[in-house]
């Protein structure tokens, strides 16, 4: 039996660059859908043009980053600073069912290529723009970039060590948000056209992205005027909990104890001072929790992280390793999952990238193709979808439309 | 009002936390009828905050009444099988079962698709697992803060170079379980999406550790493509990109391009160090950022954030304050685009929220009702959707099923 992919026979306009809006696409790609990317050789996309590099040698095409986000799209290129080439991008979208940006505001504008005269060629396009600020408001017009986002929205004032300074979360963290908020949004609208034949467009802000995550930031303000104060990695319910050294070079152990019988049997297996009653309620290790802490972790040290895991498993207190990409790659459990899809492109030959997060029984998603080389697919693109010639390609070739 | 994109779409969400409500919540705030089913101690998130004043009361749980504003709420006993039957009669008039359940406390719970899709084969069941459905590490004990470190990003952050000592850093919040939220939203989409071409439902999984290790940004890639391990402890490749304590707060620095960098050193008047040649790109200022962080910081000690903020972007330089809550609400941008929605709970009073995430121009996000007391709408959900009767109803009430 052939099965569907969900969103088979869907085609995406993708005008997307960086991560956040690759994000939105890479997940529309996974689940079926056929997603065109529109770059230029002229202004390749940012992540090509980063590390991590195979094999440590630069190239458009062996950008880790770039193919970890791409996976499963077609690259057309087409240098969109030429008229010629905004009249194929418009050509693209008349047969496409959905377009993605997230350029700076009022640039697909300026190309000729904004909501309004993509509509009059396409009636039922849905059409997303992931900008960092939305396309209304007074700041819209800022220049926003994913490290800056987490600040923006809240988040790092939120996060950090104890009476330090705020800090970052270790990724761009509003990227990933703002493309998988509007991926849900994109999909909620193809539902609806398929219900009322409607297209629209839906202005996504990144901003208001992340702080739709911050909820209990949000409220306590809300409802106190204060806001929870940095702490570290501690928990106003739970104690222990955090982040403790083992044994090794650079070896940590995620350790939460939810209540009061968990913290009993995990005093028992450390023993001596872990049993002082001080410590029998959450109230009483809130209120001693430096004292707590050094005491796991004068327990923790002693022991490999695979050995307090074990052992905190088996006592069913959550515990887990503070996992790197080596860990993740090696674990047995993400190997036989199906999270790693390795993929052959054809300049970095086959390597493993991280695939799809979530298993549909009845329509099995995979990922389709390593990411495209900048251009791979423009013959394919205008031949097979757009119905140019050969000698019409070549054409457009020699006059540096498609680069 | 125009009709909501997921109008007619029917939700049953058993949801603890985090996970399955905010999946549930993104489909209710676009119109879907979700249907949320407590335990009969209520969700954990009831038992977690904030509260007004710090008072408990499982009424006025700030992450409660977020996640689950414009949902229908009732009381069920899972782990009985009368509550079991009450569920899968549930499922068989809905479009979508959501749940975050791991799949020990799935059996326990009457949630293992076959049986409630042999009732109902246009079922969608959407498990939003810690660890997926199967394999070794399914039934693991687990919290956000063990989930951050099994995905991956924890070990990304923290205190930088230099700083052994300190351990990694969890983001603020329960963010891994918002991840697992909007994967779940996203799949259960997807999974309606192709019903309309198959007319069957399907089991949709999802996994939390793993869709933490789809967003781990470059740094997964450095392992595959160059044998590398990036961590916290790395020097970062440019600078700046980092914070500085104005007078008032703290404000973010981030000069991507030189362009940015050079516009940035005429805002702080071209100071003689600005010259020197260890700051000559953003290359060098990375290696020597503890030497320029120190010059900007007596420059940025006497800043307002605001205007360094506004003077900074009026520049196109991507700076940005480390907002507080208190910011957020007050941001005449926010404001501009309606962003915070308010709602009045009967018991906790008018409630400010986050509003529309993103605006759809064709079918509203719209704020419609407050999160439910734990069991308001039981008796009305077993009426309207299973028309039980007033007297069947006062039966499972007495047997303590709901």
């Amino acid at each position: 039996m052939s099965t569907k992919l969900p969103l088979e026979g869907v085609r995406v306009a993708d005008f997307t660059w960086v991560w956040a809006g690759p994000f939105c696409t890479l997940q529309l790609a996974h689940l079926g859908a056929e997603v065109i990317r529109v770059e230029t050789a002229t202004r390749p996309c940012v992540t090509r043009m980063l590390p991590p590099w195979r094999d440590g040698q630069p190239g458009i095409n062996r950008s880790g980053y770039f193919n970890q986000y791409n996976q499963g799209k077609l690259s057309l290129a087409l240098d969109l600073k030429q008229p010629r080439a905004v009249e194929i991008a418009k050509e693209l979208v008349a047969k496409s069912d959905i377009v993605c940006e997230n350029f700076a505001a009022g640039v697909m504008d300026r190309l000729g290529l904004g909501y309004e005269t993509l509509r009059s060629i396409r009636p039922d396009i849905i059409m997303i723009a992931l900008s960092g600020y939305g396309a209304t408001g007074p700041e819209h017009e800022y220049v926003s970039y994913g490290p800056a986002q987490v600040p923006l929205s809240g988040l790092s004032s939120l996060t950090g060590y104890a009476g330090s300074p705020p800090m970052h979360v270790g990724i761009s963290y509003g990227d990933p948000t703002g493309g998988l908020h509007g991926a849900f949004a994109v999909l909620a609208a193809l539902l609806h056209r398929a219900k009322t034949g409607m297209g629209q467009y839906i202005d996504l802000s990144q901003q208001e992205t992340s702080i739709a995550v911050l909820a209990e930031g949000t409220t306590e303000y809300d409802m106190n005027g204060t806001q929870p104060p940095r702490n570290g990695n501690r928990d106003p319910w739970m104690a222990p909990h955090g982040v403790f050294r083992c044994r090794g070079e650079q070896r940590w152990v995620a350790i939460a104890v939810r209540t009061d019988a968990e913290w009993k049997q995990l005093a028992a297996m450390i023993e001596g001072q872990a049993n002082d009653p001080r410590f029998a309620t959450l109230a009483g290790r809130k209120r001693h929790e430096d004292e707590l802490e050094a005491i796991v972790t004068g327990w923790t040290v002693k022991q490999t992280r695979e050995e307090v895991v074990a052992v905190l498993q088996q006592a069913h207190i959550p515990a887990f390793a503070t996992y790197d990409s080596k860990d993740l790659s090696e674990d047995t459990h993400l190997n036989a999952s199906g999270i790693f899809a390795e993929l052959d492109h054809p300049e970095v030959g086959t390597l493993r990238h991280v695939g799809i997060p979530w298993r549909m029984q009845g329509t099995p998603c995979k990922v389709q193709r390593a990411a495209p080389c900048l251009g791979q697919h423009t013959e394919l693109v205008m031949r097979n979808i757009l119905g140019y010639t050969a000698s019409q390609i070549a054409g457009l070739q020699t006059d540096g439309i498609l680069r | 009002m125009s009709e909501q994109a997921l109008a007619g779409i029917r939700v049953i969400e058993c949801g603890e936390l985090v996970a399955a409500s905010y999946a549930t919540k993104l489909m209710a705030d676009l119109g879907a009828e979700v249907i949320k089913i407590e335990a009969p101690e209520g969700d954990a998130a009831r038992r977690r905050g904030p509260y007004p004043g710090g008072v408990v009361d499982p009424e006025k749980s700030g992450l409660f009444l977020y996640l689950n504003a414009n949902k229908l709420g009732m009381t069920l006993d899972l782990t009985r099988p009368d509550g079991q039957r009450v569920l899968a009669d549930l499922t068989a008039e809905a479009d979508l079962l959501v749940h975050n359940y791991r799949p020990c406390d799935m059996r326990q719970r009457g949630l293992s698709y076959e049986p409630l899709a042999e009732v109902n084969p246009r079922l969608i069941e959407v498990s939003i697992t810690p660890f997926g459905l199967e394999g070794p590490n399914c039934d693991l004990e687990y919290t956000n803060l063990t989930l951050w470190n099994a995905g991956g990003i924890a070990n990304l952050n923290g205190a930088g170079p230099g700083s052994d000592e300190r351990p990694p850093l969890v983001a603020f919040g329960q963010q891994a379980e918002f991840q697992g939220g909007l994967n779940g939203a996203i799949a259960g989409m997807a999974a309606l999406f192709a019903r309309l071409s198959s007319d069957k439902g399907q089991h949709v999984s999802v996994s939390i550790q793993e869709s933490l290790a789809a967003i781990l940004e470059l740094t997964f890639e450095y392992y595959p493509y160059m044998g590398l391990i990036a961590s916290r402890l790395g020097q970062k490749p440019i600078q700046p990109l980092d914070f500085l304590e104005c007078k008032d707060g703290w404000i973010f620095v981030c000069c991507v391009e030189e362009h940015q960098w050079h516009t940035l050193v005429d805002l702080m008047g071209n100071p003689e160090w600005a010259s020197i040649e260890l700051f000559e790109n953003r290359l060098t200022r990375a290696q020597n950022w503890d030497a320029l962080k120190m010059f900007m910081q007596e420059w940025a000690a006497d800043q307002s954030v605001a205007e360094l903020y506004h003077a900074g972007q009026a520049r196109r330089i991507p700076l940005a304050p480390a907002s507080s809550m208190g910011e957020l609400f007050a941001s005449d941008h926010l404001k501009a685009r309606g962003f915070f929605a308010t709602i009045e709970h009967p018991v906790a009073g008018p409630a400010r929220m986050p509003g529309a995430p993103y605006q759809m121009t064709a079918t509203p996000w719209a704020l419609r009702r407050p999160a439910p007391l734990l069991g308001q709408h039981t008796a009305e959900v077993l009426s309207d959707v299973l028309r039980l009767s007033p007297p069947q109803i006062d039966t499972l009430r007495r047997q303590g099923v709901i």
